[in-house]
């Protein structure tokens, strides 16, 4: 119990930095109202249209397949950590290890289908396509 | 702690505890930030860097620190106040509450819960929300590509990470960050009178050489900065951000590396461990040392293309950290 107060305590003092250092800032930083130097960022150009545009559904798909393998780590620890004392008792080898390698198993057989099926290949667009300068 | 009892004594004890460490990393920050990291930079590419404030140009980091916090705060037009405000906050948090379980030697190890390695995964993995939060709310275009960016580099190496650093508590057999150092100090062998303690490196330097790549994709250093790319997206989710916030954002991903160095040091270099040297110092010479190694990566790796990079993630680094994995399992059982 102590651990998770201490553990709170630098999430207090985490917070406070950053809080502090804004603080610190607005009391010294100039305040100067010209609506010029608002105008969103692009290079020098006048800003056309908005930033919440479409982009590449392959931010996605990594997402999919992201959750999938975090779930799995998720249930790989545990096993981890009772592995070596389990062994250290005495049972046997093949009955720690054997659940793991068919639940990897499975997992490897999702990862296979999902590479065949092009998930985890990079989708160019056909302008990119067009505009590449390499072979 | 201090003579004090019950819950008063732990909440007075944690914060005084929390305010050491968190002034140990501001105070590694500011150096690295400013100073170290000009002057490393300039070492590699034959040139002198800040050298005229103070000795070696050491007050330049009090003037930089004078300069971005006076510097006016632009907010740009259309962002999205409360999220582009709380990002720089939530960058800066995670890096920093990380560091509530990690041993730094000579007493200095605020909480050891049992769960630690887990927790200090978690904590650092926030820090990806707060780049998201930041790259989505600035109402850039850069802004928003370098937010995606972030998010698709962190879930492809966080995987390889967490699944590595599974590989070390297979050996250890426990998640508490006390035991794991503890197990390391056991002699590995002794050769010529001189004994080779039992590091995660020496005893699999493959998997270390895994977790120390998929640590610099997961804190955004080069070859794997694609976040930020400067010379392809201007600043990646941080263009819009200036005076403290910029700060903020800055000091965040700085912590961030020294809190990659420092699980890599807990988890692979044997924590405190050395000779002669008292512990501390030596875990925050471990901590450098990674510092260094991200900066001559900075100046000597080119950056990989988006396709390149997460292709090597999802094809490479994940079989292999998983091949990895079963090996060490085989490997413990049959030494065991």
């Amino acid at each position: 119990m102590n651990q998770w107060i201490a553990v709170g305590a630098l999430g207090v003092v985490a917070v406070g930095i950053p809080l502090g250092m804004m603080a610190a800032s607005a009391m010294l930083r100039p305040t100067v109202p010209e609506q010029g130097k608002a105008a969103t960022y692009e290079s020098g150009e006048v800003p056309t249209g908005t930033a919440r545009v479409q982009f590449n559904i392959q931010y996605y798909m990594i997402a999919l397949l992201f959750v999938i393998f975090d779930v799995e780590t998720v249930l790989i620890f545990p096993w981890t950590v009772i592995y070596r004392p389990a062994l250290e008792e005495g049972v046997s080898l093949a009955a720690v290890l054997a659940p793991m390698f068919v639940f990897l198993g499975v997992l490897v057989v999702g990862l296979v289908y999902a590479w065949r099926n092009g998930a985890v290949e990079w989708v160019e667009s056909p302008r990119a396509q067009r505009q590449k300068t390499e072979s | 702690m201090l003579g004090l009892d019950g819950v008063v004594g732990a909440v007075v004890g944690g914060l005084i505890g929390a305010f050491i460490i968190a002034n140990v990393m501001l105070t590694t920050t500011a150096i690295a930030g400013p100073w170290a990291k000009r002057k490393i930079t300039a070492s590699f590419t034959d040139r002198i860097a800040v050298n005229r404030v103070g000795p070696f140009g050491l007050l330049i980091i009090v003037a930089d620190a004078v300069r971005l916090l006076s510097k006016e705060l632009i907010v740009p037009d259309g962002v999205d106040r409360p999220a582009w405000d709380l990002a720089p906050i939530v960058i800066t948090f995670s890096a920093l509450i990380g560091f509530a379980v990690i041993p730094f030697g000579s007493g200095l190890h605020l909480a050891d819960p049992e769960t630690g390695v887990v927790f200090v995964f978690a904590a650092a993995s926030i820090a990806s929300i707060g780049v998201v939060m930041a790259g989505y709310a600035s109402n850039n275009k850069y802004s928003l590509l370098g937010g995606l960016r972030a998010i698709a580099s962190n879930i492809a190496y966080e995987i390889p990470l967490i699944v590595t650093a599974a590989s070390v508590v297979i050996f250890a057999g426990t998640l508490q960050m006390s035991e794991i150092v503890a197990v390391q100090r056991q002699p590995l062998v002794t050769f010529a009178g001189v004994t080779i303690p039992q590091w995660f490196a020496i005893v699999n330097p493959f998997a270390f050489a895994l977790f120390t790549l998929a640590n610099l994709a997961e804190i955004g250093r080069n070859p794997f900065d694609l976040p930020e790319a400067p010379t392809e997206i201007v600043a990646g989710f941080q263009t819009e951000y200036s005076s403290v916030y910029f700060v903020l954002l800055y000091l965040g991903e700085f912590i961030h590396i020294f809190l990659g160095g420092a699980i890599a040091a807990t988890l692979f270099l044997g924590g405190p461990a050395g000779p002669v040297l008292p512990g501390f110092v030596w875990f925050y010479l471990k901590m450098w040392a990674f510092f260094l190694f991200t900066q001559w990566a900075r100046s000597a790796v080119p950056r990989l293309r988006i396709d390149q990079f997460l292709n090597a993630g999802w094809k490479g680094m994940l079989v292999l950290s998983f091949a990895n994995l079963a090996l060490t399992a085989i490997l413990v059982g049959v030494i065991v």
